[in-house]
């Protein structure tokens, strides 16, 4: 089992002092994916990431990263990963080339691929040009750029990213956004991704995790979690809708259990988990041109502030996979 | 474990160098400094700069100084400018991240002391012409070293363990001088406050031990001391700790 996932947590709790910061935390989260974790400020985001890395010790249960016990592995663990952890940990008196230089060595990468890496790396993120520059001069952007560099100069299995986007304008989120899906491509490493922004979670993760309080709310593909807030709305936009065509709805209880129309727009409320396919081929039946059919769906956002309303964990399962 | 202590070495010293090379951060107080000591004092002083029995402590607390002007920056540094956790993230060892910061400020240290020698030499023979060049002897020149590179471990153990417990490096300098003043006038203050007999004693003693006597009793005292505090630092030094404070 420890080699299908990269990270797994049973029942992992962390206290300091009166505070629970991590509650009973059980997640399993699969080798290759890009995992985002969501959570607002407090949530417990930062000291997961800390028990992943075995920076700290749990106050109970236990954590698997890359098959090594967090608790007594912590030195293997920390060589096979890359980390941004929350402020970006750059000195800012060294240059580009020298920041990457250090933690080259530090990882014992040899020589010769160091420098062919800081190289590679510092060319896709647009720094190479700035890489004798003193870090400090920099941008945040290209600071966090450089960052992100650093987590996975070494070409580690798996890479922690705390907020990796927190701080930057609209611009250089979407730039960062996509270095990071195509670093998640190209290097093949899992990654574990905190973030508070839910369009960046969407867009870039496999699987999500929604954690409030120290306790994981929920745990799925961001399509799993937008389904489950998915009101069953659909509108159709049709010509030559008639008072039969609407009797003969109606008569759909299987599908539809409520309809309105206004101006040759057709809303209907589907029941659960129904699929609006057999009103549409019933439109078609009756001549009804269609012109367009629209799910209202639920964003990624609605299911999180909805879980971040709730009190009690969503879904039966909240561990790996969408449940 | 020796490859991480120098990577460490590797990085405090780019960073010195950099702040070296740059006047305004430092740079230009280290030029003063070295001017002032290496080519303004031996001038003054003559060939006495050299053969003073005085000037044997004189190196070592100059290196000590240097020391604990760059061991705070060094520790404190990293929890105050963000970088340490990133550092903690990484695969180097407790050990070899503590023992390099103290390697590196340690050959700082080192280096700044033997570049003045080296300067106050060339300057001293340079204004005080003799038949002979003026030189130190090899005897006092190896227990200079020796007793240089003891006071730097002490201080950037001391340094380590008051950087430890302060949130910025202001702090860290400000309580480092307040302990470096404890630690050089304490014991003057303490004798002083002795009945004359007693200091009459203790001087006797002092002046019938001999040179070589006192220069073993400096590296041994110094030895032990360092041991203790750099061992202290080194337990105190842990990444489950130092993530939380």
């Amino acid at each position: 089992m420890a080699g299908e996932f990269a990270i797994r947590a049973e029942s992992v709790t962390r206290d300091f002092g009166p505070v629970r910061a991590l509650d009973a935390l059980s997640l399993e989260v699969p080798k290759g994916i890009v995992f985002g974790f969501l959570g607002p400020n407090g949530a417990g985001k930062t000291t997961a990431i800390r028990v992943f890395l075995g920076l700290i010790e749990p106050s109970a249960g236990r954590a698997e990263v890359l098959g090594l016990d967090t608790r007594r592995d912590g030195a293997a663990i920390r060589t096979r990963c890359g980390a941004l952890l929350e402020h970006p940990g750059l000195y800012e008196r060294l240059s580009a080339n020298d920041n990457l230089e250090f933690y080259g060595r530090a990882w014992h990468v040899p020589r010769r691929v160091r420098q062919e890496r800081i190289r590679e790396l510092l060319t896709r993120f647009g720094l190479w040009e700035r890489r004798d520059d003193p870090v400090g001069r920099w941008s945040r952007g290209m600071k966090q750029k450089l960052s992100v560099a650093r987590a996975v100069l070494h070409r580690p299995d798996l890479v922690f990213l705390d907020e990796p986007t927190s701080g930057l304008d609209p611009v250089a989120t979407a730039g960062l956004r996509e270095d990071l899906a195509a670093l998640s491509a190209y290097e093949g490493v899992t990654v574990f991704l905190t973030t508070h922004n839910l369009n960046e979670a969407e867009r870039l993760c496999a699987q999500v995790g929604v954690i409030r309080g120290g306790r994981l709310l929920a745990v799925g593909s961001p399509e799993s979690l937008r389904a489950r807030q998915d009101s069953g709305q659909v509108d159709i936009i049709a010509r030559g809708l008639t008072s039969d065509v609407v009797q003969a709805l109606r008569a759909r209880t299987d599908v539809v259990a409520s309809l309105s129309v206004d101006d040759g727009r057709l809303s209907v409320s589907l029941t659960a988990g129904a699929s609006p396919a057999p009103i549409v081929a019933l439109l078609v039946q009756h001549h009804v041109e269609v012109e367009e059919v629209r799910r209202a769906r639920a964003t990624l956002e609605d299911a999180f502030l909805d879980l971040m309303g709730s009190d009690t964990p969503s879904g039966d399962a909240p561990r790996g996979g969408d449940s | 474990m020796t490859r991480d202590i120098w990577t460490m070495v590797w990085k405090e010293w780019r960073e010195f160098r950099d702040q070296l090379l740059s006047l305004r951060r430092g740079g230009l107080s280290a030029l003063i400094l070295a001017l002032i000591l290496g080519v303004v004092a031996p001038v003054q002083l003559g060939p006495e700069w050299v053969h003073s029995k005085i000037i044997i402590g004189y190196w070592p607390f100059l290196a000590a100084t240097m020391v604990s002007s760059l061991i705070a920056d060094s520790v404190a540094g990293e929890r105050e400018r963000h970088t340490l956790e990133t550092l903690l993230a990484s695969r180097l060892p407790d050990a070899a991240i503590l023992i390099g910061k103290i390697v590196a400020a340690v050959l700082y240290g080192l280096g700044f002391a033997v570049a003045n020698m080296l300067i106050g030499l060339i300057a001293v023979n340079v204004a005080h012409r003799e038949s002979a060049p003026i030189l130190f002897g090899a005897q006092r020149f190896v227990v200079t070293i020796i007793l240089t590179v003891l006071a730097s471990l002490l201080m950037a153990g001391i340094g380590v363990f008051i950087s430890l417990r302060a949130s910025t490096v202001k702090q860290a300098q400000q309580t480092f001088g307040i302990a470096i003043i404890v630690l050089t006038m304490g014991p003057l203050l303490l004798f002083n406050a002795l009945e004359l007999d007693t200091r009459m004693r203790v001087a006797v003693r002092m002046a019938a031990l001999g040179e070589d006597r006192a220069e073993a009793y400096a590296v041994g005292i110094l030895s032990l001391l360092s041991v203790i505090v750099i061992g202290a630092a080194l337990a105190r030094f842990r990444r489950g700790k130092l993530v939380l404070d």
